[in-house]
């Protein structure tokens, strides 16, 4: 198992972390709105491929850029950064609104997109089971609507109140709001998602209460060919909760 | 202090029939459930408040100051120009202050010419204050709070260019595009209505006044630092070329005057408990939705929220804020002492709070009007009169 290295490269003007670790065909993971959960759940893969995880700008150890007012101006940092690190093609990986950007990137960038593996994603306008609006919901009950099991997320929150801890998810709540607060959806993403062609895996807890796994059925719509699989008894966070969602990810990379 | 003292008569217009369990409730801002406005009860309290306001006008009042707030029982007046034009008929001297609509939370052009009506109407007697609006204000309408400070930049310079340019002329911003910006009317005041900004005091809000060489009407702030806001603002204008006048700093204080201190404490500190306990009751969250605040704004405030424990301390609120209770000698003693320690010719007194009633405001504004005013004047003037010997 690989120990993650740590580089730090500017783009466009912004300091943006990448950590990496592993042999093999490349594999990015697109990290969610917030960077508590970490990414050592991606360890195992690094056994078999080259695990890539930056830390998106105005996220976790990354810098800050207030003109990122849109998820297009993400896809505009990664194919910088991706240029900088001679990535070609690659296997992505995204969780929540890393999902979504993961899905906008391939539906856009799909040459260079070899499997695209979603976990509990946004975007979609599912008005029958739409997404729980994050914004809105007060920073201390958001922790416990992210997973079933409490445990794997309570060792990484602070014992105690923290304001270091309190500042950092205010500023990751700043950067979702310059991107969601007046337009938390965009119609567009829909329109465009048949532009996904390679193979794709989509990753659903059953008991999410951020992303309802009903938006799975509309997720088959545009995506016939995706594989779809549900994990009973987790959480949006269903990666942390069941690690049989790691090495479902792993199996269909390979 | 300068001699030409100037006295304001401050009202919110809270909505006052809470429902008994309104404690149940976390907040009586943003999400406090709009059920419990009773219109025919409101429509009495208009009635009422804007009588209170007009009596001020007859009573000597140099003005008279509304404001602006959304989904709260705190002030009834989600649209604050509209109760201005309701006022400007009815008042002859008063200046009407609408301290004031957040250019953010309208189209500029529109708040331009809204206060421009309200300027020729009043034959020059408005007076404007651009406030950013209160975190709770993002929550209640549509405008993203990470973008706040700059779209409020922008709005500002929209709307000085509508007043102090002869249209059309145009506008391309971040925000807004303007092909014709040609407001009619335009304001009465030449080159535009007096202006301040609203705040709590932040450097960022302290540096647009400076800039604009703009007044300052400070909100809810403790003593020490409404002087230290008053000490930067002077210093950062003066970078800009700009020499603020005492009558530009309004000093905002509680007032409730008595004929004994007993009988003003007895009459008064119910209602100010009331008010922050109840009226100003909200959330962290709704104080400070994302991207309102910089990071470590938000560290620095909630690490003082975490000291504000404990109840409501009638001693505590009036050491550390203005609250000036009492009989006419003592209001206008301690009145006069904070004058000239702020160094400000200008007074903006809170006449009304939380559920006070009719009487008691209609006492409060006459005592403070014909018993504190006078002798607040006369101290003035012999401090003059020492000043000139």
């Amino acid at each position: 198992m690989g120990k993650f290295k740590r580089e730090t490269y500017t783009i466009d003007g912004v300091e943006t972390v990448v950590h990496s670790a592993g042999n093999g065909e490349p594999v990015v993971f697109f990290h969610g709105a917030g960077t508590v959960d970490g990414f050592d759940f991606a360890e195992p893969w690094t056994e078999r491929f080259k695990v890539i995880v930056p830390y998106h700008p105005g996220f976790g150890e990354s810098g800050d850029d207030a003109s990122f007012t849109d998820l297009h101006d993400y896809v505009m940092h990664y194919l910088e950064l991706f240029d900088q690190l001679g990535l070609d093609r690659f296997h992505l990986v995204g969780l929540s609104l890393g999902g979504y950007l993961a899905a906008k990137f391939a539906s856009e960038h799909g040459h260079r997109v070899k499997k695209l593996a979603l976990i509990a994603p946004a975007g979609l306008i599912d008005p029958q089971h739409p997404m729980l609006d994050i914004l809105a919901v007060p920073g201390e009950e958001v922790p416990g609507l992210l997973v079933s099991n409490f445990d794997v997320l309570k060792k990484r929150l602070p014992e105690k109140p923290d304001l270091d801890f309190i500042g950092e998810r205010y500023r990751e709540a700043t950067t979702v709001a310059r991107l969601l607060w007046e337009h938390p959806a965009d119609p567009k993403f829909m329109r465009y998602l048949h532009r996904i062609k390679m193979p794709t895996l989509i990753l659903w807890g059953d008991e999410d209460k951020i992303i309802p796994v009903q938006q799975t059925e509309t997720w088959r719509k545009f995506l016939p060919q995706a594989d779809i699989k549900v994990y009973r008894g987790a959480g949006h966070l269903v990666h942390l909760e069941k690690p049989e969602v790691v090495n479902a990810i792993a199996m269909f990379l390979s | 202090m300068s001699a030409a003292l100037r006295f304001n008569a401050m009202h919110f217009m809270p909505y006052v029939h809470l429902p008994e369990h309104h404690q149940e409730f976390k907040s009586t801002w943003v999400s406090f459930p709009n059920k419990y406005y009773d219109p025919e009860r409101g429509h009495d309290l208009y009635e009422r408040y804007l009588q209170e306001l007009v009596l001020a006008d007859r009573l000597g009042y140099d003005a008279i100051v509304v404001n602006e707030h959304h989904n709260t029982v705190y002030s009834m007046m989600a649209t604050p120009n509209l109760i201005a034009a309701a006022l400007v008929p009815q008042t002859k001297n008063a200046r009407i202050c609408v301290w004031g609509t957040p250019p953010n939370l309208m189209l500029p052009n529109r708040l331009a010419e809204e206060y421009a009506i309200l300027d020729v109407m009043s034959k020059g007697r408005l007076e404007v204050a651009f406030p950013l609006g209160t975190g709770m204000e993002y929550w209640a309408n549509p405008i993203s709070p990470a973008t706040a400070r700059d779209r409020f930049k922008e709005s500002l310079k929209i709307i000085l260019q509508a007043w102090t340019q002869d249209g059309p002329t145009t506008h391309y911003g971040q925000f807004y595009t303007y092909r014709f910006l040609n407001p009619w009317p335009r304001p009465f005041q030449r080159p535009h209505p007096p202006c301040y900004i609203v705040g709590t005091g932040s450097p960022e809000t302290i540096e647009i006044a400076a800039e604009y060489g703009f007044g300052y009407a400070s909100v809810f702030v403790p003593q020490q630092r409404a002087y230290e806001l008053n000490e930067n603002l002077r210093r950062r204008a003066a970078h800009f070329g700009h020499t603020i006048r005492p009558d530009q700093l309004p000093l905002l204080t509680f007032v409730y005057v008595a004929e004994t201190q007993e009988q003003a404490e007895r009459e008064y500190i119910g209602h100010l408990e009331h008010f922050f306990s109840d009226y100003l009751r909200t959330t962290p969250q709704y104080l400070a939705p994302p991207g309102y605040l910089s990071v470590d704004q938000l560290k620095t405030r909630a690490a003082m929220a975490d000291k504000l424990h404990g109840g409501f301390d009638f001693n505590a609120i009036s050491s550390s804020f203005f609250v000036a209770v009492g009989t006419p000698d003592k209001v206008a003693n301690q009145i006069g002492e904070w004058a000239a320690w702020m160094k400000t010719s200008h007074i903006n007194c809170v006449m009304h709070i939380a559920d006070m009633p009719h009487w008691k405001t209609v006492k409060n504004l006459t005592l403070f009007a014909e018993e504190v005013m006078p002798r607040l004047r006369a101290q003035a003037d012999a401090g003059q009169r020492v000043a000139a010997e």
